[in-house]
């Protein structure tokens, strides 16, 4: 399936780069990262628990950068597998510069999605994954402008974690007010994306 | 012939038992030291299997075994081939691909096991299948029906170089000349998608080996013991006397619980006799939609050839069939919809392609129905949209070609699914149609009811479609029948029960022959240990095959019981009567003798039991018909369509069924009911949707939708007799009628009630979602 979207960040090229290259500040966006860890090539390892509806369990998944042209774009590779099931997906990241808009990020690319996750998460992959990418940007945006304030008054950053708990009120929210057979333009697929943020951070 | 007992509305004797819990399924089955079993199944549709690792599932306390093919060695082998192609037929392709026990080197479909987890309970092996660690290389998958036989298109198997599974040419008549003199051809592509049997019960199994009797019982949620019995004797090594499978009530067949030899099936008695003790799976809901058959896809390209009365002058068509990965069932299903696309009209000329294609998708078998639903629906369609282009009443051109009664029996000039010349043995085609446009007010509803509420604003149309169907296959069925000393009757069938009321109808079979109450006779079906011979229950063939074979047991018992009674009661056979469990003599009803008695004496503790004759009051005959009955009818609908939300309410449903002599109403009218609630299913909820990796994306109940009592309309069920000519009692089948016309009932109503979008529908499962896709498009058309 197709995975597409954008994200307008309020700072700069260099700024949503390095953002993304925080291992600490993605690490908190997305709830459920176990672990991650760099293996060599452009390759990179991690574990992360997902839930989709009745479909919950360890991921753990590969990733592979390719096509690097800071600050501009990139492409990934993920390839995850767990007891949920599996998936496999590439893509392309691209940062476009907005002046003093800020930077839009734009994402799209094809994952596939098999097993548990595929035969029973199904319907409710649309919701969740929305809910954890809305609420990764809200982390992401809310620390921009935290680094972009700190560096302004010239003092350190500091920022709190989205919590599980914010996470679960946020799905809550999304199922309540997203009616499941609505297909939403931009799509995206939880642990695709997912994985996709999670590995951004560790480049 | 009139009866006394059969054709009667006797309630089911099977029903206190089964309402009340006492009766025994696969998962009641419960023995001393028993362990429990759990697959490894794959999520990947196509992928190598790189490596097993199995310790860490072995390091988990309570784990007995983990086995993987390669412990299997040598008795490793892919299921039995069940159905061999038809040998009359030149130039048939045929290549044979059976499913594996367990997955050696490359999965060809999700869900296929690469291990099985043997444990102290289910929980504990369920928990351990996690902790097997195996590694994939995931590899595209064939899912599409035509890019698969593509040049250079990734293959299934990959000792084959294609992924044809099979392809056959049947031919009457002169198509192409017909086609020359044709006022009109038409030509149409129909796209039929899957669906579940999605029994109630899940398939289950319990293996027993017991090392000091060496003997094997396994309980199997099986439609067929008998040849499980068979193929398991033969691939462990014993004799089949040593092996007893019992398959005791059963909820839902359906087609898929067939003697697949599914891996399960293999793998548990193998285990339970490399470990000696009894093992226990039961299928849950989500392993049915991976594990369990599935039937249904083809895509269709269709000629008719008409004149311009209407007259079809020709069907011409091609199409491919889906077997998945696997085709041990062989050519059963497109050989059904190759003999049912002519449906019950005179079709003088016939040319049909068959192509089957191997996917990595579900295995398919037949599913109730079995191939004639999607060629019943090809030919209606077709007349229905010749109608329209001819300007004819819809009703005029089934008419105008329906094979008249004289005709019969029929020749077709092609084979069918049982390799016997394709001959429809009795029919009467007209009436029944008539009596289904009566009891649906057909005129009225046209010609009044209908622009009445069309001026209301209301989308309400109809539909009618007959069918026949070709039932009451060989090779062959067998019974037994004993009258017991206290008076009563046992009798065995090797057709087991998976809801098909047997206890009841082949009781009242014996009942009428011994004149004993029904509620009297008690019948086992479905233990081998109770009867050896048989094929088993499919192809809506146990009210012909099993039902004549009792028959002809019950009415040897009576002549064995007369001419005892008139050695005893000193009185010619054609003096006695038999009722009431008793035999009298006809005008001195006080001289007699009880069945019981009989029984005593037919085997008695002392004397002699006279030369050539055999004790007991017992017999046991078989029944095997050269060719089957077919069984025809006629179902019609009128539907109302929300034209905002797409969903259907169903304002009458009629069924006009005639499937010879009926043994029980009331179990013909609960087989109609069922196969119509299937075939609503079919229609607008039921399909698998699989991706383009070969993943069911609706692998639940939740998401695939059965239709439950909220859907089903009330059905008004109208029985026709006539009789089958080539069976003594005259039965034909009748376990798949129900569901056979339903989506060709749907298309054709449906698109009555929405006029205005100029609709065709050309295919078949459609739901709300894809009616408001149809009409969308047709308006983007317009």
């Amino acid at each position: 399936m197709k995975v597409e979207g954008e994200h307008l960040f309020n700072g700069s090229r260099q700024q949503v780069w390095d953002l993304f290259r925080d291992t600490e500040v993605m690490a908190a966006a997305l709830p459920g990262t176990e672990k991650m860890e760099f293996v060599g090539d452009n390759t990179y390892e991690a574990v992360m628990n997902v839930r989709v509806g009745p479909v919950a369990g360890e991921f753990s998944g590969k990733l592979v950068i390719s096509n690097e042209k800071f600050p501009e774009s990139y492409t990934m590779t993920v390839d995850g597998r767990g007891k949920p099931g599996f998936l496999k997906g590439s893509g392309d990241i691209i940062l476009l510069d907005q002046g003093e808009s800020g930077t839009l990020m734009k994402y799209v690319g094809e994952v596939q999605i098999g097993g548990r996750l595929a035969g029973v998460g199904q319907r409710l992959i649309d919701t969740v994954s929305k809910s954890i990418i809305n609420q990764a940007f809200e982390t992401l945006d809310q620390v921009l402008a935290e680094r972009t304030a700190a560096g302004k008054e010239g003092r350190e950053a500091i920022y709190k974690a989205a919590s599980e708990g914010d996470y679960a009120a946020a799905v809550t929210k999304d199922m309540l007010s997203a009616p499941w057979m609505k297909w939403v333009l931009g799509t995206v697929v939880l642990v695709g994306i997912a994985l996709f943020l999670l590995f951004m951070i560790i480049r | 012939m009139e009866y006394k007992v059969i054709g009667k509305r006797v309630k089911r004797v099977e029903d206190p038992r089964l309402l009340t819990g006492k009766a025994l399924f696969v998962g009641d089955v419960s023995l001393h030291g028993m362990l429990y079993a759990a697959f490894f199944r794959s999520d990947y549709a196509h992928a190598k299997v790189i490596s097993i690792d199995v310790n860490p599932a072995l390091k988990v306390p309570g784990v007995v075994g983990v086995y993987t093919a390669e412990d299997m060695g040598d008795d490793w082998e892919p299921g039995p081939p069940l159905v061999s192609p038809p040998p009359t037929l030149e130039n048939v392709v045929f290549n044979s691909r059976r499913q594996v026990p367990l997955v050696k080197d490359k999965v060809k479909h999700a869900g296929e096991i690469i291990a099985v987890v043997v444990a102290e309970s289910r929980y504990i092996a369920e928990d351990a299948v996690e902790e097997i660690l195996v590694e994939f290389e995931p590899l595209p998958a064939v899912v599409d029906l035509e890019k698969c036989l593509e040049p250079g298109s990734v293959l299934v198997h990959d000792d084959l170089d294609t992924n044809l599974a099979a392809h056959l040419i049947q031919n009457k008549g002169d198509y192409e000349g017909a086609r020359k003199e044709a006022d009109l051809v038409i030509t149409r592509r129909f796209h039929l998608d899957r669906g579940a049997a999605a029994a109630m019960e899940n398939r289950g199994i319990v293996a027993d080996w017991d090392e000091k009797n060496q003997f094997l019982t396994v309980w199997d949620a099986t439609q067929s013991p008998i040849p499980i019995r068979n193929g398991l004797a033969a691939r462990l090594g014993l004799n089949s006397r040593q092996v007893r499978v019992v398959a005791p009530f059963v909820g839902g067949g359906f087609g898929p619980k067939i003697m697949m030899f599914y891996a399960e099936e293999m793998v548990l008695p193998w285990i339970s006799m490399k470990l000696g003790v009894p093992i226990k799976w039961i299928e849950d809901r989500r392993e049915n939609f991976y594990a369990t058959t599935q039937e249904r896809e083809q895509i269709h390209e269709v000629e008719l050839a008409l004149s311009k009365e209407g007259y079809i002058l020709g069907v011409k068509q091609k199409f491919i069939h889906d077997t998945g990965a696997f085709n041990p069932y062989g050519l059963t299903t497109p050989l059904n919809t190759q003999s049912h696309s002519m449906g019950g009209y005179d079709i003088e000329n016939y040319h049909s392609e068959v192509t089957v294609v191997f996917t990595n998708k579900i295995i398919v078998t037949p599913v109730r129905g079995a191939g004639r639903p999607q060629g019943i629906y090809i030919i209606e369609r077709m007349l229905d949209i010749a109608a329209r282009e001819l300007e004819l009443d819809p009703m005029e051109i089934r008419r105008l070609n329906f094979i008249p009664p004289d005709a019969f029996p029929y020749e077709h000039k092609i084979i069918d699914q049982a390799f016997a010349p394709l001959v429809l043995d009795s029919g009467n085609y007209e009436p029944a149609f008539n009596k289904a446009l009566e009891m649906l007010g057909y005129e009225d509803f046209i010609k009044e009811e209908q622009p009445r509420l069309r001026a209301a604003g209301k989308s309400v149309g109809i539909g009618v479609v007959p069918f026949i169907e070709t039932t009451g296959v060989g090779p062959y069925e067998g019974a037994r029948v004993s009258v017991e000393p206290s008076g009563k009757v046992s009798a065995a069938t090797g057709v087991g029960t998976q809801g098909q009321s047997h206890m009841t109808s082949f009781a009242q079979i014996i009942a009428e022959q011994l004149g004993v109450e029904v509620q009297d006779v008690s019948l086992v079906s479905g233990d081998t240990a109770e009867f050896y011979w048989g094929t088993g229950t499919f192809a809506s063939r146990g009210a012909v095959v099993a039902g004549n074979a009792v028959h002809a047991a019950a009415k040897d018992v009576r002549h064995k019981v007369l001419k005892l009674a008139s050695k005893i009661l000193e009185t010619p056979e054609e003096e006695l009567e038999l009722e009431d469990g008793t035999v009298r003599v006809a005008d001195k009803p006080e001289k007699s003798i009880s069945l019981g008695e009989l029984a005593l004496l037919a085997n008695p503790l002392r004397g002699a039991v006279e030369p050539g004759t055999e004790p007991g009051l017992e017999s046991t005959k078989y029944f095997g018909p050269a060719f089957g009955a077919t069984a025809f009818g006629v179902h019609g609908m009128i539907l109302e369509v929300d034209p905002e939300t797409m969903m259907i309410k169903i304002l009458k449903y009629i069924a006009v069924e005639d499937c010879g002599t009926m043994l029980n109403p009331l179990v013909v009218e609960g087989q109609i009911h069922g196969g119509v609630s299937m075939g609503i299913g079919n229609a607008y909820y039921e399909k698998l949707h699989y991706d383009e990796n070969g993943q069911l994306l609706n692998a639940s109940l939740a998401d695939y939708l059965i239709p439950g009592s909220t859907e089903m309309p009330h059905i008004e069920v109208y029985h026709m007799n006539t009789p089958a000519p080539n069976n003594e009692l005259g039965t034909k089948g009748v376990g798949e009628a129900g569901a056979i016309p339903v989506p060709a009932v749907f298309a054709q109503a449906l698109e009555n009630a929405l006029p205005d979008y100029d609709l065709e529908i050309l295919e078949t499962p459609l739901s709300p979602n894809r009616l408001f896709e149809l009409l969308h498009k047709r308006e983007e058309k317009s």
